[in-house]
């Protein structure tokens, strides 16, 4: 699905340098809207420095990035996200002292235009944006089944649980494009499958594209298509599950070239 | 005696808090201890002492504009001193240092400029005491107290119900995240040396007015950093305890005890929390932030 200008995102010639080390090397893809698109490679490949530039946190040293059109390279982390380009992160970052209700409070306080005098003095005009929050963020929160954790402070949740909320949070900035890294990661089988349907279900019912980082193959397998392979922070393949799966280099890159593999090609 | 000695206490209290509170505020938003504070604290004393005897403003007026100005000195420190090192993700030990520069400079620029004067600010309040409980008590002193308390109660208002109140205290827990939460990092930074820039303006003209303005009386800051690690590093409340507390403990001290021991209790008063509770009264835990 693309719209009449081309996909909703498309990353050409991607680079990024980190001294001498090129993490990241003309790599680029594309994501079509409403799709879940994966991306996968071995360890240091560069796929969360991707995500790492197209949020904003790093500069590329360069390529293009055109979200809907529009450049997104260089731009500040948060004049990215306020045009609907929202991330979760590997190892979980959320607000830990505050409530769960506040986590996702504070993306969509950031949001709103509410007076300042207003909010000091708790006007009636300030208190009725402040319930309808309220109410948009314990929505959201129900949504992900974290209603009745409202209250908990995030870092006690356990850690199934704070991965969701971090999805709950970043759904709260308004995003067209939801960049997930490694949300499975720590998981077991069964919680995996679980999160598998409710990425999907997220998908539908927030009208998001997905962009994800995964390792664990039965889930990238099983909701993402098109998946993207990166290695060594260049592309090494893309197509579909079954397309990927068979691709010869990818298993190379994947298992590493066995001995019996180098003699029967030089035999 | 006890009376006036607890109210002098609690003005020299309030002033420390103010200082503090600016101190702590940026310290917890940037992790670093920010030296050039007292520069700032002391430049404020300067704007409101050229107000008071060039124009001769009224007290309201003075305080305002001492507010403004240091408010806006704070904010260009932040800009030519900080933010490059803060973009490049410096380590917060090179922003101590670049801040400690930024401290001998102000001080300096004073001296070059202004000279190394003591300068009064005229009598506002003249020599104005009540009388309560057979003690006099001096109007200038409960003005301070109570003026600090309000300023600090408002701070606490504007962090826990603003929407920018809210991003700073997003930005304590995690800057990088507060940014992808849709917040301008660097309008952010700008209103968190704003607010301390007011703070320190606050406490440079009630510091002028109780004692003197010269170019060195911004090391009094040191004052604060104690009362800020009383209080705990980061909390708001704490700044304003920590302060109150030492402020009171000195003034007994000199009153009860002896004033040159005065500060030998104050740093003793440090080096025993360092030592005991180092995250103070009201402190977050020091693992968080690891």
């Amino acid at each position: 699905m693309t719209t009449a200008q081309g996909p909703l995102f498309s990353v050409k010639g991607l680079t990024k340098n980190f001294g001498g080390i090129r993490a990241v090397d003309s790599f680029s893809f594309d994501v079509g809207e409403g799709s879940i698109t994966g991306i996968i490679g071995p360890n240091g490949a560069g796929k969360t420095t991707v995500f790492n530039l197209v949020t904003g946190i790093y500069r590329p040293t360069a390529g293009t990035m055109l979200f809907r059109g529009e450049e997104i390279g260089g731009n500040r982390p948060d004049s990215i996200v306020r045009k609907g380009i929202a991330r979760t992160f590997q190892n979980i970052r959320l607000f830990n002292r505050r409530s769960c209700l506040e986590n996702v409070l504070t993306p969509l306080l950031q949001r709103e235009k509410c007076s300042f005098i207003g909010a000091m003095l708790g006007t009636p005009g300030a208190r009725r944006i402040e319930k309808e929050l309220y109410g948009k963020a314990l929505d959201l929160l129900s949504d992900l089944g974290l209603g009745k954790y409202a209250s908990y402070q995030a870092n006690t949740l356990p850690y199934g649980l704070q991965r969701k909320l971090e999805i709950a949070r970043a759904l709260a900035t308004d995003p067209t494009l939801l960049l997930l890294d490694e949300p499975a990661a720590g998981m077991n089988p069964e919680e995996t499958r679980s999160l598998a349907n409710m990425i999907a279900e997220v998908r539908k019912k927030f009208h998001v594209t997905i962009l994800l980082i995964e390792h664990h193959m039965d889930l990238v397998m099983n909701i993402c298509s098109p998946i993207v392979v990166m290695n060594f922070g260049t592309l090494l393949a893309k197509g579909t599950p079954d397309e990927v799966r068979e691709n010869p280099e990818v298993v190379a890159a994947y298992l590493g070239k066995g001995k019996r593999d180098n003699e029967r090609a030089a035999g | 005696m006890f009376l006036q000695t607890l109210i002098t206490g609690l003005s020299i209290g309030g002033i420390y808090a103010l200082m503090a509170v600016g101190y702590s505020l940026v310290f917890s938003v940037l992790n670093f201890s920010n030296f050039a504070h007292g520069a700032v604290i002391m430049l404020g004393a300067y704007v409101g002492l050229a107000l008071a005897t060039k124009l001769s403003l009224g007290f309201g007026l003075v305080l305002a504009g001492s507010i403004a100005g240091a408010g806006i000195i704070a904010v260009l420190n932040e800009r030519l001193a900080y933010s490059s090192l803060r973009r490049r993700k410096a380590p917060s030990l090179y922003l101590m240092i670049s801040a400690m520069g930024c401290a001998v400079f102000l001080e300096n620029l004073v001296y070059a400029t202004i000279g190394s004067r003591f300068y009064a600010f005229p009598e506002f309040f003249g020599r104005q005491v009540v009388t309560l409980g057979g003690s006099s008590i001096s109007l200038l002193d409960v003005g301070a107290f109570l003026f600090a308390l309000a300023a600090i109660l408002g701070l606490h208002l504007f962090i826990n119900r603003t929407r920018t109140g809210i991003a700073i205290r997003a930005g304590v827990s995690d800057m990088t995240m507060c940014s992808l939460m849709g917040v301008d990092l660097d309008r952010l930074i700008a209103i968190v040396f704003l607010l301390a820039g007011g703070f320190a303006g606050v406490a440079g003209v009630f510091l002028g007015v109780k004692y003197l303005v010269y170019p060195t009386m911004g090391w009094v800051t040191n004052k604060a950093y104690i009362a800020a690690v009383i209080g705990g590093l980061g909390s708001l409340p704490g700044a304003l305890v920590g302060g109150l507390l030492l402020g009171i403990v000195e003034t007994f001290v000199s009153t009860y005890v002896s004033s040159v021991l005065r500060d030998v209790f104050s740093f003793s008063m440090l080096i025993a929390f360092l030592i005991w509770r180092p995250n103070g009264l009201l402190g977050r835990d020091s693992e968080e932030k690891v």
